[in-house]
């Protein structure tokens, strides 16, 4: 494999999450959401995966390993954004603040339950696209 | 033998969870009942809408009541199960949540006022039912029946999601109360009316879609001690109850129901007169005995629904108890015949009497709570008039005979099995049930007063009923006693008896409705295994399956609907330039990734395809679409890359017989899916989409749901609850393909 991918792929996990970030903290106001920021991550660890083979990828990124437990997590937390309002009566989806209310922000950042859900679908996306990648890439034995 | 305390928890915890939500529904009931409603998708018209009321109260409290009697037995008797199929006993993880699911599942039937919540709660039961007659998965028999009753049952459940379907059309609301209200005797409704009660039909096993009961008998005894005494065939009537005055708007249903009843009590008797095997006898007397409820309900009127009500309720408690009478007798001897037992009184007396009670129940003697359920009968009977009196009393007679023929048989007469010493759990739950129903026949007040509330419901007026004892010659007691002189005729005279039953059983067997149900799977499954080989014979096959039906529905829809001025030819503007190039590029990379006899190439060829498409998206204004395109088109070139480069090197199969005739039929399908999909885009294209009122709505909107990105907005909020589904599905598809590579492994 190329040197110089072998050394650019690893490296290239910051910058995707920093667009994912991006991707999910503008969402609501500019192009983007969950899904594709989530594809992006799980892209960049990919080219990982490609670069230097399934077990040094994951030997040296530890973290991955909780892939199912963040898909889970994400499925978790989309729920609890979707569902918390039945709790008081209103159907699925009446996200807080309503309409006319004042929206905190912090920057660019929103504080509302759809950006908790676009949170959750990120969550969702990533972990579960991690998931299938190390299932996929341990498919050794049938190599013809 | 060896017994670790933590193998009996799950039994343990499953009763004590009936008891708890027995002692729940009971105090619900008497604290006047409760109801829970929240419309969760109001968009769509579903509702969480459940509420304790009488009916409802009646078929929770059996559902829990009797499945703690049932549950307290199978935590004797599934470890004995198992030992005997020589199976571990760390299965019995397999049945109890089963077991459960189910009785939660009939809590919420009963509690459903909406019926598309009505339909999930009953497919709930089926699919439950389905694992719980599977259980001994390893006997061929078990695997068959299971998927037989699930057809049976699973299939004609559609019918009642087609009534409901069809009654939201006509009035606008899936709630019962609410269409019950508005409802007129309209051919929509009456429609809707026959579908539903096919489908409770089918579930309570009448003719002709009883057979599956008989079959679901291989499942083990607390199986069917619950779910053919008081679970799944009650969950039939129990909705036959609950739409019963949508059903009594139009005299066809009403006579059919009558007509149906009185043909299951015949052949459901009959036949249960004819059998040897213990849990058949009991199986098509389950028939015969809803037979009686689905005649009543045909009957109507205050006295049919109350007498109906009564009748579910005392025939439960019967029934159950002698089904764990049949299976502690099994246990106990190893013998499942008849012909095979006798003269146990002696050494199970408990059992002898406790089964005694039962089937005195079912045969409606005096001082049990059966002799209530035939008085009301009776009565309903002679209110309804014509031939409904006499069928009545022969129909009394047939239960008399045949639950008469079961018990001495077991019981009286000549020793032939020495049966061994059974653990007390096989016995008490049968005495207690035994003693509920004596209790009932002396105090009956409590047991009127719960089929009351549930015939108020079912009726729309208050229902009282008042049965007692009365020592004079009205009507319903020269019945009675008519029932009985006959029956005890036809028990005494085998002679004549024998010979009409076995040929009624022979009859079934030549030309009845389990053949047709055998030779109609049989054929289907010739049809699908015929398809099944043709489209999978190669990849081309595997495509065209897909592409060319896709491409002729097409066709069909675009000369069925009138089209004028769908296909515009539009001009092409300066600032259109860089879009046709991009498009140039697509057609130039289709071309090469269907011509190229490379590898790599046309997979490259597919994504540059993919990509230019993205860019013309982005130049189209949908910047969204373009980003997901621009993801996606990424991933699906990685994985294309990475599933080649495990392809053999040769390609010499891939390319054998590609003769003239081939290329032709290549030629063809390619055509009619290319023309297929274009056509409807052509047609897309004509016409400006932003005139559409949804478009314009979600457009203003977004400002309200802080947002500027309308398409961010809409997966978020607006529709948010179709991305919840979507993501979810991301969610079950780890779980597959962890459970096909891995053996369930998540990492």
């Amino acid at each position: 494999m190329n040197v110089i991918l072998e050394v650019v792929a690893p490296r290239l996990l910051g910058p995707a999450f920093v667009v994912a970030v991006a991707l999910i903290v503008k969402g609501y106001v500019d192009v983007g959401d969950g899904f594709g920021a989530g594809v992006i991550v799980a892209l960049a660890i990919g080219l990982r995966y490609v670069t230097l083979g399934h077990e040094r990828a994951e030997s040296g990124l530890a973290v991955l390993r909780h892939a199912p437990a963040v898909a889970v997590g994400g499925l978790l937390v989309a729920l609890a954004a979707g569902f918390f309002p039945v709790l008081s009566g209103d159907p699925p989806f009446t996200h807080e603040p309503g309409p006319n209310e004042d929206v905190v922000k912090i920057g660019t950042l929103e504080l509302m339950t759809p950006v908790l859900f676009d949170v959750g679908v990120f969550l969702l996306v990533t972990g579960a696209l991690v998931t299938l990648l190390h299932h996929l890439t341990r498919l050794t034995g049938a190599r013809p | 033998m060896p017994d670790r305390p933590r193998h009996g928890a799950p039994a343990v915890a499953a009763t004590v969870s009936a008891l708890a939500g027995f002692a729940a529904c009971l105090v619900g009931w008497l604290t006047g009942g409760a109801s829970l409603d929240i419309a969760w998708a109001p968009t769509l018209d579903l509702r969480l809408d459940l509420a304790l009321d009488g009916h409802a109260t009646l078929y929770a409290l059996l559902a829990t009541g009797i499945g703690a009697a049932v549950f307290a037995y199978g935590s004797a008797y599934l470890p004995r199960h198992l030992e005997h199929e020589e199976r571990p006993r760390s299965e019995e993880r397999r049945f109890w949540p089963w077991m459960v699911l189910f009785m939660v599942a009939m809590v919420g039937l009963a509690c459903a006022r909406d019926l598309i919540l009505l339909f999930v709660f009953f497919d709930l039961t089926a699919v439950a039912s389905y694992f719980l007659i599977g259980f001994d998965r390893d006997r061929r028999e078990a695997r068959g029946s299971a998927l037989m009753a699930l057809l049976v049952t699973g299939i004609s459940a559609v019918a009642l999601l087609i009534g409901a379907v069809l009654l939201y059309t006509e009035y606008g609301t899936f709630s019962v109360p609410e269409i019950v209200e508005r409802a007129d005797a309209t051919t929509n409704t009456v429609a809707a009316s026959v579908l539903i009660t096919i489908a409770a039909l089918a579930k309570s096993a009448q003719v002709p879609l009883h057979f599956w009961l008989p079959r679901a008998m291989e499942a083990p005894t607390p199986v069917s001690a619950y779910l053919h005494s008081a679970a799944m065939v009650a969950a039939g009537v129990l909705v036959i109850g609950r739409v019963h005055p949508l059903l009594s708007k139009s005299d066809l249903v009403l006579d059919g129901l009558f007509a149906i009843g009185v043909a299951s009590i015949v052949i459901g008797g009959l036949l249960a007169l004819a059998h040897d095997q213990l849990k058949q006898i009991l199986a098509h007397s389950t028939i015969s005995q809803y037979g009686y409820v689905v005649m009543l309900y045909g009957i109507g009127g205050e006295a049919g629904d109350g007498a109906a009500s009564l009748y579910v309720l005392a025939h439960a408690i019967a029934k159950s108890a002698l089904f764990m009478t049949a299976g502690t007798v099994t246990e106990a001897t190893g013998e499942t015949r008849l012909s095979r037992l006798g003269g146990l009184w002696r050494e199970m007396p408990v059992v002898a009497v406790a089964g005694g009670v039962a089937a005195a129940t079912l045969a409606a003697l005096p001082l049990t709570v059966g002799f209530f359920k035939d008085e009301l009968f009776f009565h309903a009977a002679l209110d309804a008039g014509g031939i409904a009196p006499v069928a009545a009393v022969l129909a009394a007679a047939l239960t008399f005979a045949y639950i008469g023929r079961f018990w001495v048989g077991l019981f009286l007469g000549e020793r032939r099995t020495a049966p061994r010493r059974v653990p007390w759990l096989l016995v008490a739950p049968i005495g207690a049930l035994a003693t509920l129903a004596v209790a009932g026949g002396i105090v009956v007040a409590p047991f009127a007063d719960l089929a009351g509330d549930a015939a108020t419901v079912t009726q729309g007026t208050t229902v009282e009923l008042h049965p007692a004892y009365h020592l004079d010659t009205r009507d319903e007691n020269l019945m009675a006693l008519g029932a009985w002189l006959l029956g005890a005729l036809v028990l005494a005279m085998p002679r004549l008896r024998d010979p009409v039953a076995a040929v009624v059983q022979r009859a079934g067997d030549v030309a009845g409705p389990r053949r047709l149900y055998g030779a109609l799977l049989l054929r289907l499954n010739h049809l699908s295994d015929r398809i099944h080989d043709a489209e999978m014979r190669d990849l081309r096959n595997s495509l065209a399956a897909v592409m060319v039906p896709g491409g002729l529905l097409i066709g069909i829809a675009v000369i069925a609907t009138p089209t004028g001025d769908a296909y515009e030819v539009g001009a092409v503007a300066r600032r259109d330039l860089p879009l046709v190039a991009l498009l140039a590029l697509c057609v130039l990379a289709a071309v090469t990734a269907a011509r190229d006899a490379g590898r790599l190439r046309p997979v490259l060829a597919l994504s540059v395809l993919g990509f230019a498409l993205a860019a013309v998206y982005a130049l189209t204004g949908a910047p969204d679409v373009a980003l997901v395109a621009v993801v996606v088109e990424t991933v699906v070139t990685f994985v294309f890359v990475g599933v080649y480069s495990r392809l053999p090197r040769s390609r010499r199969d891939v390319l054998a017989g590609s003769g003239p005739q081939l290329r032709r039929r290549n030629l063809i399908a390619g055509l009619v899916a290319g023309v297929g999909a274009f056509v409807p885009v052509w047609a897309a294209l004509s016409r400006p989409t932003f005139e559409e009122p949804f478009a314009e709505e979600h457009l203003r909107l977004t400002p309200l749901a802080h947002g500027s990105d309308t398409v961010t907005v809409i997966l978020a909020d607006f529709r948010g609850l179709d991305t919840m589904v979507e993501i979810t599905v991301l969610a079950v598809a780890i779980v597959g393909v962890s459970s096909l590579l891995r053996q369930g492994r998540l990492w």
